[in-house]
């Protein structure tokens, strides 16, 4: 199985790299707003990847519908949810 | 999100002046309200304590600095009833057309100052211009555009030039044009309706029992209106009605500013018109001995000047009720229930004007 | 339909070979001393320099190239063009002498026109001289020399990534968006027959999807931008921007589909190409008309919807709330100070005008527009040999006619309404646009099978 290595392949490693390191990072975060924002960066780097299958409607609506509305739809979740969203500047921590 | 409370001010451009509004927030809606204010206390009623009779007219014009003359002219009014001193039939005319044109711009400003509050950044711009109209026209009368010092215990500070009468007459027409457009500015905006429209409702009884005078109250349904109900100077002879509106809410207390400024005018040209000749002035006495109070419908309401008089030629303690006082504290009534970007165009249509609030 | 000026790819390919070109010397120059040396021929950096000056990398910087030429010119020209028309405009209608004087004061008119008998009076009268442009530029300079402010407790990765993220999917989509037959970055070359003749045409099969992507990922930008200041207002800012952006995308993919519907295509290449030819309705043939879209009745409901949320989509009076000075102080900008801010609000008005461009594509023709003769130039690429018709009047100047049109008209109509609130705003999206967009779907499917175009 010859592999040619070009542009394509290094394209492909790149973006697959950035994605498995921002899972990790949603994984990891402190933060959930941080998790939030690494989803987001999962999600588009995915629709990247799809560009590369040459699939590219697929591609374009992972864009729409995951990173552009799920990250969101949790970001909503967190604020209206959560009584401490960040540190009210008067009071002592 | 659960309760919070939000200062809004004292640094904000949403109030126009120095105070503070803290309002709860339930998400978006308005829960309660609790208006801080004092920040603009100059200590007025003991400095005039300290200074002739007829050098507190410097202060009082300073009092509401967008409407001097109304409220040196109530102070005027008042230290002429402790010491039982009749102007002039001129120098009430003159006094009442310089109300009235003062009131014009009052209106103006706060005509000004409500399109930005919605968002309507042209009305800033075309209501200033006619303001200069009317600024032009109390410069010719009184020297000053504003803070014109222009009352005097007994009178006037000086007569009317011969030709005043004429250029206001041009003016009022002008102003009646372009009122219209303003009205068409506003009310024939489906987004204005929206934003004021049962937005900021007070009930009458509430807005009575609050002490809410003025074109608030008169938007409420009650045609409560000083210069009929209580008449001073030239007004029992002149003829208008006030403005009165039923329904309480913003876009009520817009409509009754709107038509008190085309009552202003036809209070001016009827004045012109009877105004007869004679002396603009009598000379006071120096001291006075008494006390007396006097309310006078004044651009926000209803202002009353309460003069102790002990003998000296200062007086012994001045007690000013400001309307925007009590406007101002009747205001979590109007706001709750709504939401926090309703808070905007509410005060905007209460006309805050902190000067007077703080004294 | 020929008449553009600019070829961009075709110029940053140029400028791309060109470079490579330059880099490639030092490398020939060592594999000619290495020759010199006694390496054998063809010399050890032939390899390299093959790939240096090979078809893939000057095509790739070619991109990359064209990205930044466009960039170049949509900040360069276009926002300082738009905010000039937008502060005239709105001093127009704010009835302000000051500021109007300006336009007419031009000294080279002064100059030219001036002398001129009767049609001269008007550059004769006593004036300041210049328009104002460089107002533009001086707030330009101000913001960068501003102090950059980091709050201090304000969540520093995000909210240095947020306005970056912003810029990012704005310039997507003038990437994404074609200026003219030439003027464009995302598309291929493919040959149709046009008229019987095959022609070498621009494609771009899903010019439409990538432009909705970029108006989906700004939301998320901004919430982030909001929550990351540390600041009440800004949060409270940053969600209703998000609340309303969001809200407002479904009419826009909606309305854009009704129009989908009746043209067939995704490709905006294809939509300006279609509305080239004259206009028919119903097998009549109008004189003198394109078939622009909103000459079509059957799409006059999605022109009104499309054209409310573009608006609403750049943050515009009347649907600015989320920056609302009167209540917010700036919303969800407010902690963002010097150029961090100048990125975020330049980009503001870019994102208007790729709506309004949007606007000009899908309903005015695009870069339809007669073109009138084309001048017979020096041909500067063979050293003026032969000549090259250089068209009057080209395709990219008609574009930024039109585009400028429907700016002027989201200023007049930004400038004479209030403001509505943020739950108004979101009724209006969900509760009559909504409907009212598929409504203009059901419309344009029954217009297209019934063939009533």
């Amino acid at each position: 199985m010859a592999v040619t290595v070009d542009g394509e392949l290094v394209a492909f490693l790149v973006l697959s790299a950035i994605e498995v390191l921002a899972a990790l990072m949603v994984v990891v975060s402190k933060k959930l707003v941080h998790s939030v924002f690494w989803l987001f960066i999962t999600l588009l780097t995915i629709g990247a990847i799809y560009l590369l299958f040459r699939t590219e409607f697929i591609a374009f609506i992972q864009i729409i519908v995951y990173a552009g509305a799920v990250p969101v739809l949790m970001l909503f979740g967190i604020m209206l949810t959560r009584r401490k969203i960040m540190e009210e500047p008067h009071e002592p921590e | 999100m659960a309760e919070m409370w939000i200062n809004m001010g004292p640094q904000h451009p949403m109030t126009h002046g120095l105070w503070n509004l803290r309002i709860k927030v339930d998400g978006e809606t308005v829960v309660d309200a609790e208006p801080e204010i004092g920040y603009l206390h100059r200590g007025y009623e003991k400095i005039m304590e300290v200074r002739e009779f007829q050098k507190n007219v410097v202060l009082t014009d300073r009092l509401c600095y967008v409407s001097s003359i109304t409220w040196s002219h109530c102070y005027c009014l008042a230290c002429e009833a402790v010491m039982d001193v009749e102007p002039p039939p001129r120098a009430e005319y003159l006094r009442v057309i310089t109300n009235e044109l003062q009131r014009l711009a009052s209106h103006l400003m706060w005509l000004a100052a409500y399109g930005p509050d919605l968002g309507l950044l042209t009305a800033l711009l075309w209501a200033l211009r006619e303001r200069e109209l009317f600024l032009d026209l109390l410069q010719l009368i009184t020297g000053a555009r504003m803070n014109q010092n222009f009352p005097r215990i007994g009178g006037v500070r000086n007569d009317a030039p011969h030709d005043f009468d004429k250029y206001c007459r041009k003016v009022i027409a002008h102003f009646r044009k372009k009122l219209g457009e303003h009205e068409k500015l506003f009310e024939q905006s489906k987004l204005f309706q929206m934003r004021t429209l049962g937005v900021g409702s007070i009930s009458r009884k509430d807005a009575i029992d609050w002490g809410v005078t003025g074109p608030n109250l008169r938007a409420c349904g009650a045609a409560i209106d000083l210069r009929k109900l209580d008449p001073y100077d030239a007004y029992p002879e002149i003829d208008f009605e006030p403005a009165v509106e039923h329904d309480g809410d913003s876009y009520s207390r817009y409509k009754v500013r709107v038509e008190e400024m085309k009552t202003s005018c036809s209070i001016i040209e009827q004045a012109l018109a009877k105004m007869p000749d004679g002396p603009y002035r009598v000379k006071p006495p120096r001291r006075a001995e008494g006390e007396a109070f006097r309310r006078t419908e004044d651009s926000r309401g209803e202002a009353l000047f309460y003069v102790i008089g002990d003998g000296d030629d200062r007086p012994y303690r001045v007690k000013i009720r400001s309307p925007v006082f009590s406007n101002i504290f009747a205001a979590p009534l109007m706001l709750r229930g709504n939401k926090v970007a309703d808070v905007v165009a509410i005060m905007g249509s209460i006309d805050v004007c902190v000067g007077e609030m703080d004294k | 339909m020929s008449g553009h000026l600019i070829d961009l790819l075709g110029w940053s390919e140029a400028i791309a070979g060109f470079l490579l070109w330059l880099l490639s010397l030092p490398l020939a120059l060592g594999n000619w001393i290495a020759l010199q040396v006694g390496a054998p021929s063809p010399g050890p950096l032939t390899g390299v320099i093959g790939w240096v000056t090979g078809p893939d990398l000057v095509s790739f910087l070619g991109v990359i190239i064209a990205i930044n030429l466009l960039l170049l010119w949509a900040t360069a020209f276009h926002l300082l063009i738009i905010m000039w028309i937008e502060r005239k405009m709105y001093s127009r209608l704010q009835d302000r002498r000051g500021i109007m004087i300006g336009l007419g004061s031009s000294e080279i008119l002064r100059r030219i026109l001036g002398p001129i008998p009767l049609l001269g009076r008007p550059f004769r009268r006593p004036s300041h001289l210049g328009t104002g442009f460089l107002q533009t530029v001086a707030d330009g300079v101000k913001l960068f020399q501003k102090e950059v402010i980091t709050p201090a407790k304000a969540d520093r990765w995000m909210f240095h990534v947020a306005p970056v993220v912003i810029a990012a999917s704005t310039l997507m989509l003038f990437v994404a968006i074609p200026w003219s037959d030439g003027f464009w970055i995302m598309g291929s070359y493919e040959t149709h027959f046009i008229n019987g003749t095959p022609q070498s045409v621009p494609v771009n099969p899903w010019g439409i999807l990538v432009i909705l992507a970029a108006f989906g990922i700004a939301p998320l930008a901004i919430l982030i931008a909001g929550w990351a200041s540390n600041n009440k207002y800004s949060l409270l800012g940053g969600m209703r921007a998000a609340a309303q952006l969001m809200a407002y995308e479904i009419p826009l993919v909606l309305s854009l589909i009704a129009v989908v519907v009746l043209s067939g295509t995704l490709d905006p290449f294809e939509f300006v190409r279609d509305q080239s030819r004259p206009l028919t309705i119903g097998g009549l043939t109008v004189p003198f008309l394109p078939n622009w879209y909103i000459f079509h009745p059957a799409l006059v409901i999605a022109f009104v919807v499309f054209f409310i949320t573009i608006i609403a989509e750049a943050e515009r009076i009347p649907f600015d709330i989320p920056e609302a000075e009167a209540e917010l102080v700036e919303g969800w900008t407010t902690e963002y100070s010097g150029m961090r801010f100048g990125i975020v609000f330049g980009f503001k008005w870019l994102r208007a005008l790729a709506g309004a461009a949007l606007i000009v594509i899908m309903f005015f023709g695009g870069w339809d527009g007669p073109v009138f003769t084309t001048l017979q130039v020096p041909n500067l690429a063979t050293l003026g040999a032969g000549t090259v018709p250089l068209p009057v009047l080209f395709q990219e100047f008609w574009f930024t006619v039109k585009i400028y049109v429907v700016f002027i008209v989201f200023v007049w109509i930004g400038w004479s309404v209030p403001r509505i609130r943020i739950d108004q705003i979101l009724n209006i999206g969900w509760r009559r646009l909504v409907p009212l967009s598929l409504l203009a779907i059901l419309i344009a499917a029954l217009a297209g099978g019934l063939n009533w175009l």
